[in-house]
Parts: C-alpha cells; structure tokens; sequence
C-alpha cells in the first residue's frame, strides 16, 4: 500500500472565489508508457488465489479526465494464455468526474465503502459525503482516484470463460507510482484486491518514452 | 467552288466590329460581346486570349474623354458607356483573369469617373462594373483612411441606387483588413448605414451588408459589443432574423457574420437555441447545390472548430451523419468536398463520441479514397480529416487504423509534389504509428519507415519535423528489433545533424525519437553510444543553447533513459552534464532547475535521481561532482516547488543524498 506523505498531503476545500485548476497533479509516473506489476486477489470462500497482472498506460487525457491501457493477467487458470484487456479510466478530478460513479451499479454507498478502504482517502471522506467531491481541490494531494473500466478482451474472445463486468476502484500513489485498486462487480467476490508497483524492465533507475498525437 | 464568307458570329470579326467609327455599330458590338461571354468562362476566356479586354477598356477611355472634353454626353456616348462598363463587369464577373485582365487595361480609375456621370444608367453600368471587380480578391485596396475616400464610401452607401450602395459594402469587404480600419469605418457611422441597408434594402444590398459587417466585426470584440449595443438598435436581432430568410445565400451570409461575431465576443450569442439553429441552417444549406453549399460547409467548421459544446451540439444535430450523406454523394466540386472532409475533421477533433459516430458509419473507407483524388486541396483536406478521427485511442490500442486501406495511400503521399500534402499526410502518419498491436511491421513492409528517413532529410523543415514526429511515435513502445531498425536506416549520424538542425522544431522531435530509442530493453541504451557516442555529444551541446523549455524537455528526458543504465551509462551522462559548461562555467543543469516551466524541472530532477540511485557504486562519486556543481543546493532550494511531481522527486534525490551521508 502506498506510504502517506502527510505534510501537505489534506486536501482543501475550494472557496467561493478559487477559479483556479482543483484536479489532482501530473506525474510522470502516471504517463504514458509506464509499466506496473503486481497481483490480484481473486480469492472466494473456496480457495486463496491470486492472479500476476501488468499494466500499461497507454493514453492520458487530463484535460477530460481520461486514462487508458491494457491489464495482463499471467496465471489465470481456465486460461491457456495470459489474458489482455483494455480499460478506459476516469480520474476523479472534480470536473470530469466526482467520487460518486453513478452508473455500473455502484450506489453512492458501494462508492464509499469501497474508496475508504484506501487509507489515503479518509482525510477526503466527510465533503465527499457532502458534494460527492465536488468542492475539493485535489490538486495538492499527492495520490489519483480514478476507476478503471475493461472494455473489451485484446487477445481471446469473449467466450474465454471470464468477465469484465465489473471495475476498479484505483488510487495511485504520485511519490513511488504504486497503485492500490478494489475490483467491484456485484457479481464476483468483493473486493478482489489489485495492487501493482511501477516497473522499470532491468534498469537502475527509471524511464519515460513518449508521443504525442497531431 | 467555295466562296468566302464572313462569318458574323468568329470572336475575331467581332473584335473588328468593336473598332467601328459607327457608333451604332461600336454599341452592337459591344452588346454581342456582352451577351455571348455572360456565364460563359471559356468564352471570357477566348475574348481575353484575343484581346478584347484592352479594346473595350479603349472604347470606355475614348468615350469618357469625349464626354469630358465636350461636357456632353449624348445618347449614343451614353449608350457606348453602359455597353462598355457592362462588358467589361462580364469579364470581371466570377473570373479572376478576367478581373486581371480589366485592371491590367486601366480600366479602373475610368469605371470610378462614371459614378460621376449625369445619366443614371451609366452610373449603374459603372456600378456594377466595379461590383464584379470587387468581388475578387484581385480588387485593388480602397484606402479609406484618407478622408476624401472616406466621404467618397460614404456617399456610395448613402445611395438609393442598388448597384451604387452594394459597391460601397463590397469596397468594405475587400478592402478592410486591420482593426485601425475596422475602427474608423465605425467612427465614420458606416455600421448605422450597413444596418440600415440591412432592414430596408433590396436581397443584393442585404447579402453585400451582411458581408460588409463580417468583414467590420472580424476579430474585433469591441466594435461587436457596440453595434450590438443600445447605440445601434437592434441590428444583431435583424441577422438573427435573416438567418431565417428565404433565400439560401443571405442565409448562409448572416449564418457566417454571427459566427464572426460569436468567434470574436464568445459572451453574444450563448443562447443554445441559436446555436443549434445555426448549425441547423448550415447543414440544410449542404442540399444547395451551387456556391452557397460549396461554402456552408466551411462555414460550418468555423462555427465548431476547437469549441467541444458546439461539437456537442452538431452531433445531436445529426452533424456527421448529414456530412457523411452528402460526401456518399460522389462526383463533388472540389471546393465542396475538401469543405466536408475539413468540417469532418473539426467535428472529430477533439470528442471521442464523435469519432465513434464517424467510424460507426464507415465514413473512414470513403476518406480514404479522397486521399488519391486529383485536387491537392481534397488531398490535404482528408489527411487532415484522418488526422483528426485517428485521435482516438481506444481505436488506436485496438490497432483499428493499421490497416493497407489507409496506411498505403498516405505513404504514397509522402512523395506527393504538394508539401502542404506530404506535411498533412506525415500528420495522420504520426498518429497512426500510435499502434499497441502488433501491426506497426504493416507500415515497415510498405516501404513507409525507409520513407519517413528519406523525409528527415527533406529541404522543408516543416516535412524534416513531421518525419521525425513520425518515426517518434513509430518507436513508442517498439520492439527492439523495429528500435534497431530504424537506427540503422537512420544512422547515427544522421540523428547526431538532426539533433543539432537550425530549426527548433526538428531538433525537439530529433531528441523526442532518441529519448523513445533508448527507452525498454537496457540494451538498447547502447544505440547512443554507437560511432564513439557522437549523439549523446549532440545531445549534451543542444541542451548548452537549448532556444525554448521543450527541447530541454525531450533532451533532459533522452539523458535521464540513459541515465537509467549500468555505471558506465550514468558515467556517459554525468560526463555530458559537465563537459557542456556555459556562461559562468555554469552547467545547463541549474538553468533548467530553475526554468519556470515545470516539465523541464522534473525531466531535470529525474535524470538526477537516476545519476544518485543508491543501488548503483558510482553513485557517491556522482554525487560529489553533482554537489560541488551547485546542482545538490539547488535541488535543496526545491523541497517546496509548487509542482507536486517536481517536489516529490526532488525528495526522492534529497534521500538519496542522506543516504549517502549529505545532510
């Protein structure tokens, strides 16, 4: 889980008269091109289990409040092959997008229970429950929310025996690029865990590929 | 036998007729000549081949002088001058060289003197004469600062005479460019006299009004908001409600002087229902099958480009269905289809639910084929339309637009005579190579990598910075293989001259290519080191005279990819941060630490925390050099930067440092 920064790290309420950008900051951990590993839990009742993912971010739009990439799960059983799917992200900005999904069957009550299991999003809780949001400037605060939504399965078809119903209630970590998540589908065990660390494939050190679209 | 016979009706034998003393003659002539060239270019075209241009502009100059000389214009010097000035407005008419042609043959400062003339007939010939004229862009520039032309403009207008007060707008439109213009036209009272035309005038007068306001309003918010203001009246409501006039072409006029005045003041015309009227009327006026649809669809797209609420508001207006239905069409003029390819473009410019309407109704096959038209215009405009849908990302990671319909076409233009063609294709290039599949080998086989190297070293610097933008995105996330690929087509020195390149422009996208290059696989960090690391060289004396914050950016971000290798990778790195020394024996390093823009300080603070990486031995001799440099004090002056992204990294070096034993 990511280590809370704490100086600085409450976020404000925005006053009346703020007109400046409240959505949370860039980080060039959180661009394009940036790799991550980790698991997924997938246990049920049954059986403990958990899946090898990576990820890759492959667009990102602050502007809208967009985020894509694709999500590789490794070891998952009924598979022959890792699985790959695309998923589109809305950060929580407070323009495009407020902590309240709205839609995919999460109640503003599946919402909560879900973002206050990252401890990052405690100091955030009581205007959320306020305005969902709304009023916050989160362009201090040094972790993302965002929910990341698999939009359709990149190398098996969609008779592969899995789905991606559900989403993930995500928070990155701005300082070490870690990345927590929570898998919600009314249909699947609760709360799968998902957390993933950047990756830097061998180097000592990190590195930032780029393009740019005309 | 054959005998000879005069054939009355040969251009030639009319031209002689034209020289006859017979005043009778000369006229009947003259109204032949008028008659046959009306609407007839190839005709225009073959009377100017021959000279008559130079003739009638002649017999005018003749006959002015007379009436002049004799203070006495009888009926047949009259007749003379109306048949002269109408066919001379034939040959201006809708035709560029024949607007040359007549101003070529000085025939303008003669047209103006019969404004001056008593009898009504020659001063509407003369009127309408120069009307034609100023309807081309070749129409010489009224220069109505000056006082007495003023006067003159005003007392155009003032008119009762259609012709007369529709000559006076259309001076307006073609020769009022600056804001001091826009400026004095309005102290001059002329927005009072173009608005009473508006109310009050005939259809010509309304639809040269509304022209003339465009061109008074262009970019200029202030003149806006006082027409539009209770000094005037309600000259604004007056468009609104010519938008909805019968007749195509003022609806298309007033559409286009709202759009003025909306692009100019955004805080007019906010009411939805207007807009999405507008956007209605236009895309009605796409059924107009002569000049007016040709034109409503740039129209269009000066109403939506760049702002999304209207891109919004088109979409629901059925927009890019409409667009697609009319594109189906096949066998449009030109101007017409490079119009819907370029407002197709605007719709999809920025709207990811515009994209996926415009791919859901398979408009891209037909894009396409526009892409091999004969016109350069329809050429560019497509490039630019695919430029605009291949956007979309999620199409992009799907690997939907790597594909032989569209890559082949736009890699043949690449070689296209056009470099407005072979810049907009290198546009939709760029994009496309943003493929996550594995597709990117598609482009390779059709010959388009080896293409895009030989454009790198095209004589237009605009075509060298889209080549290499290209082969930028090519790269993103490539295999090694492809990485290599490239490099040897390139070869370092070929990279190592584009890096240092006079143009700015090139030099980023150089850097930009190197930093993707040596990015991945930690081998490939090695392709900077080839031919006795001559591009990290060029890298580390760029970033020493780096003229703008984004060739820093990718030069910084190139050195911190090499910098996340082995020692002797870092070594190579920190030897450039120092070898480059500038002004005050200072390393580029502090500049770019203290740039106000924030992407160069954290490419900065990156490449440092890679240098001090606790992990690697040589980090404590790095840092030492790094800290007798300044650049460790400076850092320190960084715990509170205001960029979150800056701050943290800059924690990060401070405990690497600590760890390290700095305090």
């Amino acid at each position: 889980m990511p280590v809370r920064v704490t100086e600085s790290s409450t976020p404000s309420q925005v006053s009346g008269t703020n007109s400046g950008d409240t959505a949370p900051p860039a980080c060039t951990l959180l661009s394009v091109g940036q790799t991550f590993s980790g698991t997924q839990n997938v246990s049920s009742l049954q059986k403990e289990e958990a899946w090898r993912v990576n990820v890759r971010i492959q667009g990102c739009d602050l502007e809208h409040g967009y985020l894509c990439g694709t999500m590789e799960a490794l070891n998952v059983p009924m598979a022959d092959t890792p699985v790959v799917t695309f998923w589109e992200g809305e950060i929580v900005d407070t323009k495009n997008y407020t902590f309240y999904t709205g839609k995919w069957e999460a109640s503003p009550e599946d919402d909560k229970r879900h973002w206050t299991k990252f401890p990052s999003f405690s100091p955030l809780l009581s205007q959320v429950e306020v305005d969902g949001g709304k009023s916050l400037d989160l362009s201090n605060y040094p972790y993302i929310f965002m929910r990341w939504k698999e939009q359709y399965f990149v190398n098996v078809g969609t008779d592969c025996g899995l789905t991606i119903a559900g989403f993930y209630y995500v928070c990155f970590s701005c300082s070490d690029g870690s990345i927590s998540g929570f898998y919600y589908d009314p249909n699947s065990s609760p709360f799968q865990k998902l957390e993933l660390k950047s990756t830097n494939e061998g180097r000592s050190g990190f590195s930032f590929s780029t393009y740019e679209l005309q | 036998m054959p005998s000879a016979t005069i054939n009355k009706h040969r251009p030639s034998e009319l031209l002689s007729r034209l020289a006859s003393d017979e005043p009778e003659l000369k006229v009947r002539a003259l109204r032949e000549l008028k008659n046959q060239i009306i609407g007839n270019p190839t005709k225009k075209l073959s009377f100017l081949k021959l000279g008559a241009v130079p003739a009638v502009a002649g017999i005018l100059a003749d006959s002015i002088d007379e009436v002049t000389d004799n203070n006495n214009c009888n009926g047949n010097t009259s007749n003379i001058l109306v048949q002269s000035a109408a066919a001379l407005g034939s040959f201006a008419c809708g035709f560029d060289a024949g607007v040359q042609a007549v101003l070529d043959a000085g025939a303008f400062p003669n047209l103006l003197r019969l404004l001056a003339n008593p009898n009504e007939k020659v001063i509407d010939a003369g009127a309408r004469a120069l009307r034609m004229i100023y309807q081309s862009k070749l129409a010489p520039k009224y220069d109505f600062l000056q006082q007495k032309n003023m006067d003159f403009l005003i007392s155009l207008l003032n008119s009762e005479k259609e012709n007369v007060s529709g000559l006076g707008a259309s001076i307006i439109t073609r020769s009022c460019e600056t804001c001091l213009e826009q400026k004095a036209l309005f102290d001059a009272g002329i927005l009072r006299k173009l608005s009473g035309l508006l109310e009050g005038g005939s259809l010509s007068q309304r639809d040269a009004s509304l022209e003339s306001l465009a061109t008074i309003f262009r970019n200029n918010p202030e003149v806006i908001s006082k027409f539009a203001g209770p000094e005037i009246g309600r000259p604004l409501s007056s468009i609104i409600d010519l938008a909805k006039d019968r007749y195509p072409r003022t609806r298309l006029l007033a559409c286009m002087c709202l759009i003025v005045i909306r692009n100019a003041s955004p805080h007019f015309l906010q009411d939805i229902g207007i807009k999405t009227k507008i956007i209605h009327i236009l895309l009605e006026l796409l059924d107009d099958p002569g000049q007016v649809g040709d034109e409503a669809p740039f129209a269009f797209s000066s109403l939506i480009a760049q702002k999304e609420d209207l891109q919004k508001l088109a979409l629901e207006a059925n927009a890019i269905d409409k667009l697609h239905h009319h594109l189906k069409k096949g066998s449009l003029h030109p101007r017409r289809y490079k119009g819907i390819l370029l407002a197709l473009a605007d719709m999809c410019s920025k709207l990811e639910s515009c994209r996926s309407k415009f791919l859901s109704l398979q408009v891209l096959n037909l894009v396409a084929d526009a892409l091999t038209d004969h016109n350069a215009g329809v050429r560019t405009a497509a490039c630019v339309c695919l430029k605009s849908v291949t956007r979309s990302i999620k199409n992009l990671s799907a690997g939907y637009f790597m594909n032989e319909i569209i890559v082949i076409p736009l890699v043949q233009l690449f070689l296209d005579p056009s470099t407005s063609v072979q810049v907009a294709a290198l546009g939709a290039v760029s994009n496309i190579m943003v493929d996550f599949t594995t597709r990117k080998s598609i482009f390779v086989q059709c010959g388009g990598m080896k293409q895009l190297v030989q454009l790198a070293k095209s004589m237009e610097s605009a075509v060298r910075s889209n080549a290499l933008w290209a082969l930028k995105n090519l790269v993103f996330q490539a295999d090694n293989r492809l990485k290599e690929g490239v490099f040897s087509e390139l070869t370092a020195s070929l990279l190592s001259s584009l890096i240092s390149d006079p143009e700015p422009s090139v030099q980023e996208q150089a850097l930009a290519l190197v930093r993707n290059l040596v990015d991945g696989c930690i081998n490939l960090i090695e392709l900077v080191f080839a031919e006795d690391g001559y591009i990290l060289g060029a890298i580390g004396r760029q970033l020493q005279c780096a003229s703008k914050a984004e060739i820093g950016i990718q030069g910084m971000y190139a050195l911190c990819n090499v910098a996340s290798g082995n020692e002797f990778h870092k070594e190579a790195v920190i030897q450039q941060l120092f070898t480059q020394m500038g002004d005050k024996n200072q390393s580029f390093v502090i500049k770019f630490l203290q740039s106000n823009d924030s992407q160069l300080r954290t490419a900065t603070v990156w490449t440092i925390v890679n240098l001090t990486c606790p992990s690697s031995p040589g980090a404590p001799g790095r840092l030492e050099k790094l800290r007798n440099a300044g650049i460790i004090s400076q850092i320190k002056n960084m715990v509170n930067d205001p960029c979150v992204d800056v701050k943290l990294r800059v924690r990060t070096v401070l405990g690497q440092s600590m760890a390290f034993g700095d305090n």
